[in-house]
């Protein structure tokens, strides 16, 4: 009989390929094909920002790992899992500097000073996308570019926006300027009333045209992904698909992207608020399956994930309805991974059998004072 | 069969490997006379017995060694004829020490004699709980509950249904399923008897759907009685873990806390039922029982008759031996099981099964911190928050613990089964329980 066998506790079997870097794998997967739609519509620029980003996460997790006299944990993949998304929620104009910066911050202020993977009370990308936004930084993350621009300059050729003397313009790696028109996002069209103004029309390289006659991009379009938007939230169409492979693998759970979805269309529906159009710009689907299915930073429980899920969604939409920003994904997110600690905490999951339990947990009372957690025994 | 049959289940649970072609066709066959038997004292849920013998006596087979005067309690039996070398300390399946009766067989063991021409239809209800008293049994599914206990529920909650449960839904094991395929007769008599026990109207045996054959076995070992039926179950773990099976086959939910007798129900194990059929009918008492010895370890997986107080060595000897890189003996299922330091304790009355599993069958890794994502939350059948139990395990915070449910777990293992962080809840939970009842106490 072998010496050293293992005596822990039961269960003795554990679920097959059931791990964390399966499913941070499984959502690199996802996102592959809206990573490689972006490259086609930006050119390569998409790919040098997601290089930069993969690259300081890496570092900043790396570096915090040492600080903090931790394992390395790269291998897991969740740090590549927030600097994909993260890449994702910019513009592909971002100056790589700025994209490496709030990469950085991403992983080691947003993830790794909370405790690292499982601590973090914030969803690591989008918080680090907000914070750019209310830096000086802003300006270099707030200008898009049209769909296939690269036509004009080649695809090889990066730009990003570069900002002097109160003007934002376009710039290439050699400092350059090109002069490309700013596009405005569908999303603050809709916001600003001006349908059909700012929008470019003509034929695009795949043929079909993609604005109506009012100048307005089509829901087709907006559906298939030929807009002007953020790396990731270009295609719905790729994005759902990658959605749908996540919920099949079991590693996202179905009810937040049904939560978020359907209360934003059901809002959207109910005060006639352009629902499609809504429904396809914009980073909510980005947001619906990627972001707020975040594991760490989403509730438990069934009742708390459907009480998350719809909470989102109607923050986006009060937040595109009455605020003067076009958008609101990434901060109704920001607000409900708070919203979490609280859903976890106080609303209640009946246990089975349970009967007139109340909505709200409540604590059993046990002997006073409560005591230190039992020490070791030597 | 058009589609996919639905059969009555819970919500919740996982779907293991269940590795059970490894066993279930093997009949049952007895295992020999080990050199020593190392018979605990005490084999249930309840009051320690006493020795009723000292060393050098020489005991029958079958008679009483041990006993207790208190209610909870089961008396244990010699289950071969020999000296008594000494009654000492040994080391037990959990790990802690019990006390054991160490008995040298005899070179010959006799047959058990069966006492003919019981009328089992002539004994009344006081007598039946008084025969499985006699016959010291206990539950055998693993819980090892004095049955005469289950048997008296209290005056003011009758029992109108009895089920067998014949799930069998830990992985490996088959012990209950060839006892259903082989004594079909036998365990519809035992339900008999249990439902005349407790005055019960209906009798449920419960089978899972992978046990096809031994469904019309049992239908047609049942058909003859008109109060019992036999219902198929989905596949699923812990589909027969006691509340969930009562919530599957009658729709009534045990409250957290609660005994099944709450609902109307007693929930027996088929070994149990057996055993009370033999003990009735034959006045056998509970000496041996049936153990699957399986896993991907073993060179020949069978199941065998054991003697209580056989070590496990001698079942795996009797199996061919182990093979592989072995990283884990069990006693159990693997879901509920103890894994074993090594293969010296004695197979008691609540062991369902022996297993030596390879290393890789075993997936360990290093424990993560919870990343939350909540899926011990979707698997628990008992709509627990193991997650948070763990937390407030390692904060020391027990009024948490308890919040979240840890008095409610019956420790399936679900949680950990599917758990991407490989967190241990079960260690967490038993440590919650053992401390929160410490500080009820004070």
């Amino acid at each position: 009989m072998a010496g050293n066998l293992l005596t822990n506790v039961s269960p003795h079997l554990h679920k097959k390929d059931e791990t964390i870097s399966r499913a941070m794998r499984d959502v690199l997967i996802a996102l592959a094909p809206a990573a490689i739609w972006a490259m086609v519509v930006f050119g390569f620029n998409v790919v040098l920002v997601l290089a930069v980003s993969c690259a300081a996460a890496a570092l900043a997790e790396v570096v915090m790992r040492k600080l903090r006299r931790r394992k390395i944990t790269l291998k897991d993949y969740s740090a590549m899992v927030t600097a994909v998304l993260f890449a994702f929620l910019l513009p592909p104009t971002t100056p790589l500097w700025v994209v490496a910066i709030g990469s950085f911050i991403a992983i080691a202020v947003f993830k790794e000073l909370f405790g690292g993977l499982g601590k973090n009370v914030l969803n690591p990308a989008v918080t680090a996308r907000l914070l750019l936004w209310i830096t000086p930084m802003a300006v270099y993350t707030t200008r898009f570019v049209r769909p296939f621009y690269w036509k004009t300059t080649g695809f090889f050729t990066p730009i990003a926006t570069s900002f002097s003397k109160g003007v934002t313009s376009f710039q290439t790696l050699a400092g350059n300027q090109t002069d490309l028109a700013v596009a405005a996002t569908p999303l603050s069209l809709l916001k600003s009333g001006r349908w059909g103004v700012d929008v470019l029309t003509g034929p695009t390289p795949i043929g079909a045209t993609w604005t109506n006659s009012a100048g307005r991009p089509t829901l087709g379009s907006l559906f298939l992904g030929l807009k002007s938007g953020c790396i990731g939230e270009v295609s719905v169409l790729l994005l759902l698909l990658g959605g749908l492979y996540l919920i099949w693998r079991g590693t996202i759970d179905w009810r937040i992207p049904t939560g978020i979805i359907g209360s934003f269309l059901l809002l959207n529906l109910v005060f006639w608020n352009q629902p499609l159009y809504n429904l396809f710009t914009g980073g909510l689907f980005l947001g619906a399956f990627f972001m707020a299915t975040d594991w760490v930073t989403s509730p438990v429980t069934r009742r708390g994930k459907w009480i998350y899920a719809v909470g989102i969604g109607v923050t986006v939409f009060l937040i595109r309805m009455l605020h003067y920003r076009p958008e609101g994904v990434a901060i109704a997110i920001f607000m409900w991974n708070i919203g979490t600690l609280l859903i976890d905490r106080y609303v209640a999951q009946p246990k089975f059998g349970e009967v007139g339990v109340g909505v709200l947990n409540k604590l059993p009372i046990l002997p006073e004072p409560v005591p230190a957690p039992a020490k070791k025994e030597a | 069969m058009s589609g996919k049959a639905v059969f009555k289940t819970f919500a919740g649970g996982i779907h293991p490997p269940y590795n059970k072609e490894l066993a279930k066709d093997k009949a049952i066959r007895e295992c020999p006379v080990p050199a020593k038997v190392y018979i605990p004292l005490s084999q249930h849920i309840g009051a320690p017995n006493e020795s009723l013998v000292a060393a050098g006596d020489h005991v029958e087979l079958g008679q009483r060694i041990g006993a207790s005067e208190a209610f909870v309690s089961a008396p244990v039996h010699s289950s071969v004829a020999g000296t008594v070398k000494e009654i000492a300390e040994v080391t037990g399946f959990t790990g802690a020490k019990v006390k054991c009766v160490v008995i040298t067989p005899d070179a010959e063991q006799p047959q058990f004699a069966k006492q003919p021409g019981k009328d089992l239809d002539a004994y009344s209800d006081e007598e039946i709980r008084a025969i499985a008293r006699e016959a010291g049994l206990v539950g055998m599914g693993g819980a090892a509950f004095p049955t005469h206990v289950k048997l008296t529920p209290p005056a003011d909650k009758p029992v109108d249904t009895v089920i067998i449960n014949a799930c069998e839904c830990e992985p490996f094991l088959t012990c209950d399923h060839r006892l259903m395929l082989e004594r079909p007769a036998d365990l519809v008599a035992g339900l008999k008897l249990l439902m005349k026990a407790v005055g019960a109207r209906d009798g449920i045996i419960g089978i899972e759907a992978n046990k096809m054959d031994a469904v019309e076995v049992m239908r047609e070992a049942a058909g003859g009685v008109e109060a019992v039926k036999v219902e198929v179950l989905d596949v699923k773990y812990p589909e027969g873990a006691e509340k969930m099976l009562i919530f599957a086959l009658t729709g009534r939910k045990v409250p957290p806390g609660k005994l099944p007798s709450e609902v109307g129900c007693l929930v027996q194990n088929v070994g149990t039922a057996i055993a009370l059929y033999e003990a009735a009918a034959w006045g056998k008492p509970l000496y041996e029982r049936v153990v699957t010895v399986s896993g991907d370890g073993i060179a020949q997986p069978d199941n065998l008759l054991v003697r209580i107080g056989t070590p496990i060595q001698d079942l795996l000897d009797a199996c061919g031996g182990t093979k592989g890189s072995l990283a884990k003996v069990v006693m159990g299922g693997p879901m509920t099981g103890w894994a074993q330091p090594d293969a010296a304790a004695p197979v008691v009355k609540g062991t369902s099964g022996v297993l030596a599993l390879t290393a890789d069958m075993v997936d360990v890794a290093e424990e993560h911190e919870c990343v939350r994502c909540g899926k011990c939350v979707d698997v628990c059948p008992m709509f627990l928050q193991p997650n948070f139990i763990v937390q407030a395990v390692k904060r020391g915070e027990w009024d948490k613990a308890e919040m979240w449910g840890a008095l409610d777990c019956f420790e399936c293992g679900c949680c950990s089964f599917t758990c991407p962080a490989y967190i241990p809840h079960v260690t967490y939970v038993r440590k919650a329980k053992a401390d929160i009842a410490a500080l009820k106490k004070r």
